[in-house]
């Protein structure tokens, strides 16, 4: 997928005017966050969980060399190949040549935010090998060529009748419906093909356990289960940081990564693939490789202050919370990471410089923290983030602010700290700030100032200042 | 010589400067773990239930034939495909299948990988497996696939009817721990956990099940 992270701002005006995402913006991340909360009390005592899993993310980041070296010294005794891929493009050239070089047509992919950040179905196509995305959403989005709207449904906002359509044209189906269980019926035909047929299979990781070797997939369709066991090869791609140190740690974290996900008390299937099939097996992969992915993440890695983002877990329940996510959905984070997850990784990744308004795209309310199960302070990255920007940092590629900004904070800080200068300032500003005014409040500014009052408003400054009427009223008392 | 991806990103990881690994506070465990004797398996009917599964309860090998014998009928099967594990082994569904018209395969007749993938994908209209163990809190079947029950079978046909001994139910998640992952070089290549039939809400947000996996799934309860 390409990456649109620096057009935040003019895709979210396009996303809020969106009137056919709207009623499911306004049902869906709501239905989530509820599911998530009836879920949770299914946990003996839910905040000590949260608060175990948080430590158990937190130890996972403080130990991560140690922990990849363990992963990859166990996968390779289960008879796994693990690579270790720097970037995009270096995971991409081993996973395509692979399929080159075993003579792969048609791949089949389990719902994967790794491989969206990868961009890996363009590298696939772009050497003439079809990748199928076997997700019912992440085939309604890859059919429709849009990114995904939410990371557990990425085509939630996609209406009956487009999917009718879209399966009627690209899907084989024969019968026009707008029934989501038949859509669905008609999917799971048209894919079973591909799961019967594909030689590769491709699938993220949601955990990985150093203990044992094993990669872990949590899913409700089992189109991951297909994935995993009826291709040849199968590529698990993972990021560095899902690792954790033992099979008991990986239970633990189950419970808390499907409840704050889905609200269940496990989905549907849990997979876990410790090696290749084993010689009397009949199905399951001869060969499986793991990649395990840094593209940037080695970078946050060395910066203490905002190392906690590996943390992580990608159950989505900051997502549904956001109240800014609610409002604009998830094409307008422009990437494969949406709501608050999104906007603390993807400046990250990308740089700050090209993220400028998606991590200042944010009330400071907290809702985020307060849900988080590994215990990450959204809204106190998101001002590291703008303290970087203002100061510089070239280890997140900062971009250079205007030098007028530096001069009117400047003044700014010179006017606060200063009653005389204060009082003399906003003796000066009113006469031009009220000539702004209709009905009594201000609306709009010209010039730099113009901008904040795109959607915000103020009344209009006082003829005399509270100040100088105290003084009248101090005059007036006998 | 040139450095490896390998070497650039551990090298940089352990350039980083340290962080103090957290204690860990205490994680209450879950009450589902002390559940033992018929208060569990009456919690795993419960759960099974939950999870969109038709539970079934019977005495012993006999009834559990003769359940299988009215599922058949009421499905309209007519070729089912079996795991060959000691639950499943012990009825005899070969002889069962002759004395009721039902065609039983098992993975175990296909000597390549192609003639069983055709089979499962195309031929069989349930499958009947046992389970290594399941689990009362969830209402999960615990699966370590091997030649015995391979990870096809409870995933590509659209039924899927599990035999579970009462022996073989098991209160809590961490069971996989100590059974499966307990013994180095000896792990499962994949183990899984299923939970009631597929399911998806990916369309409007309208949740149904039976997804890419099973529709239906039958869990026959034995002893």
């Amino acid at each position: 997928m390409k990456i649109r992270t620096e057009q935040f701002n003019e895709l979210a005006a396009v996303e809020i005017d969106k009137a056919r995402a709207r009623p499911f913006l306004k049902m869906v991340p709501e239905f989530m966050y509820r599911i998530r909360n009836a879920g949770m009390p299914t946990l003996p005592d839910p905040p000590a969980a949260q608060k175990y899993a948080a430590a158990v993310r937190a130890e996972v980041v403080s130990r991560l060399p140690d922990l990849l070296e363990e992963f990859e010294r166990n996968a390779t005794a289960n008879g796994a190949k693990v690579i270790w891929a720097r970037d995009a493009k270096e995971a991409n050239d081993f996973i395509v040549g692979l399929a080159k070089e075993r003579g792969v047509k048609t791949v089949i992919k389990g719902k994967s935010m790794i491989s969206e950040e990868l961009g890996l179905n363009d590298a696939f196509k772009a050497n003439g090998i079809e990748p199928w995305e076997t997700d019912l959403g992440e085939f309604i989005a890859q059919q429709m060529d849009l990114p995904p709207f939410h990371i557990i449904a990425p085509a939630m906002n996609i209406t009956v009748e487009e999917v009718r359509d879209c399966f009627m044209d690209k899907a084989g189906m024969k019968t026009p419906t707008v029934d989501p269980v038949e859509l669905g019926y008609a999917a799971r035909v048209f894919l079973r093909d591909k799961f019967h047929r594909a030689e590769m299979g491709v699938a993220g990781v949601n955990i990985a356990v150093a203990e044992t070797g094993t990669v872990i997939n949590v899913e409700n369709e089992g189109n991951i289960r297909f994935s995993k066991s009826a291709p040849r090869i199968l590529v698990s791609v993972m990021s560095m940081e899902k690792c954790i140190p033992t099979m008991q740690d990986a239970v633990d974290m189950l419970r808390v990564l499907i409840r704050n996900c889905t609200g269940q008390r496990i989905s549907a299937y849990v997979s876990m693939e410790s090696g290749p099939r084993k010689q009397d097996e009949l199905d399951g992969p001869d060969e499986l490789y793991i990649v395990i992915l840094d593209n940037g993440r080695s970078q946050i890695y060395q910066d203490e202050g905002v190392r906690e983002v590996l943390r992580c877990i990608r159950c989505a329940a900051c997502v549904n919370i956001c109240p800014v996510y609610r409002q604009i959905g998830g094409y307008a984070y422009g990437g494969a990471y949406s709501g608050p997850m999104g906007q603390t990784l993807m400046p990250l990744l990308f740089g700050l410089d090209r993220t400028k308004d998606l991590y200042r795209a944010c009330t400071l309310c907290g809702a985020c923290a307060s849900v988080c199960p590994a215990g990450i302070d959204h809204p106190k990255l998101f001002l590291t983030y703008k303290a970087k920007d203002v100061q510089g940092d070239p280890q997140f590629r900062t971009g250079k602010r205007p030098a007028r900004e530096a001069i009117a904070f400047k003044l700014w800080g010179m006017g606060v700290a200063s009653s005389r200068l204060w009082n003399l300032g906003a003796r000066l500003f009113r006469p031009f700030f009220n000539w702004n005014a209709h009905d009594g409040k201000v609306s709009s500014m010209p010039g730099p100032l113009g901008a904040w009052f795109r959607k915000r408003d103020l009344p209009k400054m006082a003829a005399k200042p509270f100040r100088d009427r105290w003084e009248d009223i101090k005059r007036r008392k006998p | 010589m040139t450095e490896t991806a390998r070497e650039a990103i551990l090298g940089k990881l352990r350039a980083a400067p340290a962080k103090v690994v957290p204690e860990r506070p205490p994680l209450p465990p879950m009450k589902e773990a002390s559940l033992q004797g018929e208060a569990m398996i009456g919690f795993l009917m419960e759960r099974l239930a939950a999870e969109a599964c038709t539970p079934f309860r019977v005495k012993d090998s006999r009834e559990a034939l003769a359940r299988l014998t009215e599922i058949a009928r009421e499905e309209g099967l007519n070729c089912v495909m079996t795991s060959t594990d000691e639950v499943v082994a012990d009825l005899d569904l070969p002889a069962w299948g002759r004395a009721n018209d039902v065609k039983v395969l098992n993975p175990r007749q296909f000597a390549d990988r192609e003639a069983y993938k055709n089979a499962v994908f195309d031929d069989a209209q349930a499958s009947v497996t046992g389970a290594s163990f399941v689990v009362a809190e969830t209402g999960s079947l615990g699966m370590a696939h091997g030649p015995d029950n391979p990870r096809l079978l409870t995933l590509a046909p659209i039924l899927h009817i599990v035999l579970i001994p009462v022996d073989h139910v098991v209160p809590a998640l961490d069971a996989v721990v100590g059974r499966c992952f307990g013994r180095p070089g000896k792990y499962p290549s994949q183990f899984s956990f299923a939970t009631g039939p597929s399911l998806t809400g990916d369309i409007t947000g309208y949740l149904f099940r039976g997804m890419h996996g099973p529709r239906k799934v039958i869990a026959i309860v034995i002893g």
